[in-house]
């Protein structure tokens, strides 16, 4: 399921089509098992349409951050392929960057929100028709640099959307199980579940450099 | 000029430039000896923020990548240890991380806090400049020592093209 809130308005149509996605991830898998990828690589699967769906609200000016899994995000945003599999070749996996398109991510969780909330509050004191959107798993969800952000965010009315990815793992712990439950995520961010393809980092295969 | 004129000049020189915006606790309310160097800014120039340092430090790091020059404010040293995952993880690997696209210029403004005459007691007092120092790599540490070593300090976090964090010591505010 996809659930994406009523406030918001597509922007653009996704040009990026679901084979381009898993095709682009499958070359990286296929390039760090020969050893021509030194850094752990983090894949994604399974969650294709779903970003396709949620990038057609992306502005192409917008600002996006993402996590350690940023390869998709990076893709829909506007990042080339050939810029992206560059950075992922010399090690940059897990903080792909680009000032056009407006794109960060990191590799420490939580450690986008308050960026995001920063580039947020600026877009909102300049007047800007801009939004900045941030991607996080259902782990990060469940910290409380994600409540203090979005509280200050919300009560501001800051144009920062949230995007909750929940595949119910953190590396390999699962979230229900280590916090007892999960809580309730508001109505006005985006939200889809998953199930994972590829292990936390890596291609599930044993790789010899 | 003495220790906290200097400190207030000094303020006074980053508000008049439009880039800047002051942030933090206390400077928009009193309560702490920031205020009182900050006072007389204009109220557009300051936001008072919540208490909720990791955030602040990696906001401040967020609004500086969209342009803006953050004067980021912890009254005393003590609290940055609040907000070492967005200080040292974050703003001070990002060129590193970005190789040179992203370089995010925050001022960052702390105090040392004063012992006399009330003694703010461990938890308040402490001076971590040192290991400070060997944590951060793309952050510039400026310990402000004396009076005409503030004015110098500020200006040149201002114009170089990195963060800096300036530590200033409670104590001097009425010594020096």
């Amino acid at each position: 399921m996809l659930r994406i809130p009523s406030h918001l308005e597509k922007t653009k149509e996704v040009t990026v089509t679901k084979e381009e996605l898993i095709s682009f991830e499958t070359e990286v898998k296929a390039r760090y098992e020969n050893g021509t990828i030194s850094a752990p690589v983090h894949l994604s699967k399974n969650n294709e349409d779903k970003l396709i769906e949620i990038f057609q609200y992306v502005h192409k000016d917008d600002w996006v951050f993402s996590s350690w899994r940023n390869h998709y995000h990076a893709l829909l945003h506007g990042i080339s392929q050939e810029t992206l599999m560059n950075l992922i070749v010399r090690g940059k996996s897990m903080n792909v960057y680009s000032k056009e398109p407006k794109f960060y991510s990191s590799s420490i969780v939580g450690g986008i929100i308050p960026l995001a909330l920063g580039t947020a509050k600026v877009q909102k004191m300049n007047g800007s028709k801009n939004k900045t959107w941030c991607f996080i798993g259902d782990m990060t969800f469940e910290t409380g640099i994600f409540y203090e952000s979005y509280k200050y965010a919300k009560n501001f009315d800051l144009p920062l959307q949230f995007v909750v990815e929940d595949n119910n793992m953190s590396t390999n712990t699962p979230t229900d199980k280590v916090w007892g439950g999960k809580r309730d995520v508001p109505g006005n961010v985006i939200y889809y579940k998953y199930d994972r393809e590829y292990p936390h980092h890596g291609t599930g295969n044993w790789v010899l450099f | 000029m003495k220790y906290k004129d200097e400190i207030i000049r000094s303020m006074e020189w980053l508000g008049e430039k439009e880039d800047t915006i002051f942030l933090g606790q206390s400077v928009k309310y009193s309560g702490n000896a920031i205020y009182n160097t900050l006072k007389t800014l204009p109220e557009e120039k300051r936001i008072e923020l919540p208490v909720f340092e990791e955030i602040q430090m990696g906001m401040s790091t967020g609004m500086a990548l969209d342009g803006l020059v953050p004067i980021c404010c912890f009254p005393r040293f003590d609290f940055i240890l609040r907000c070492m995952d967005s200080l040292v993880n974050h703003l001070d690997k990002m060129q590193h991380m970005t190789e040179g696209t992203f370089k995010p210029k925050v001022i960052m403004r702390t105090s040392i806090g004063s012992k006399k005459p009330l003694d703010g007691g461990i938890q308040h007092t402490q001076d971590y400049t040192d290991p400070i120092m060997r944590m951060l790599h793309e952050v510039n540490v400026v310990s402000l020592n004396e009076p005409e070593e503030i004015f110098p300090a500020f200006e040149e976090a201002y114009k170089t093209d990195c963060s800096t964090l300036l530590i200033e010591w409670g104590d001097y505010y009425n010594e020096k």
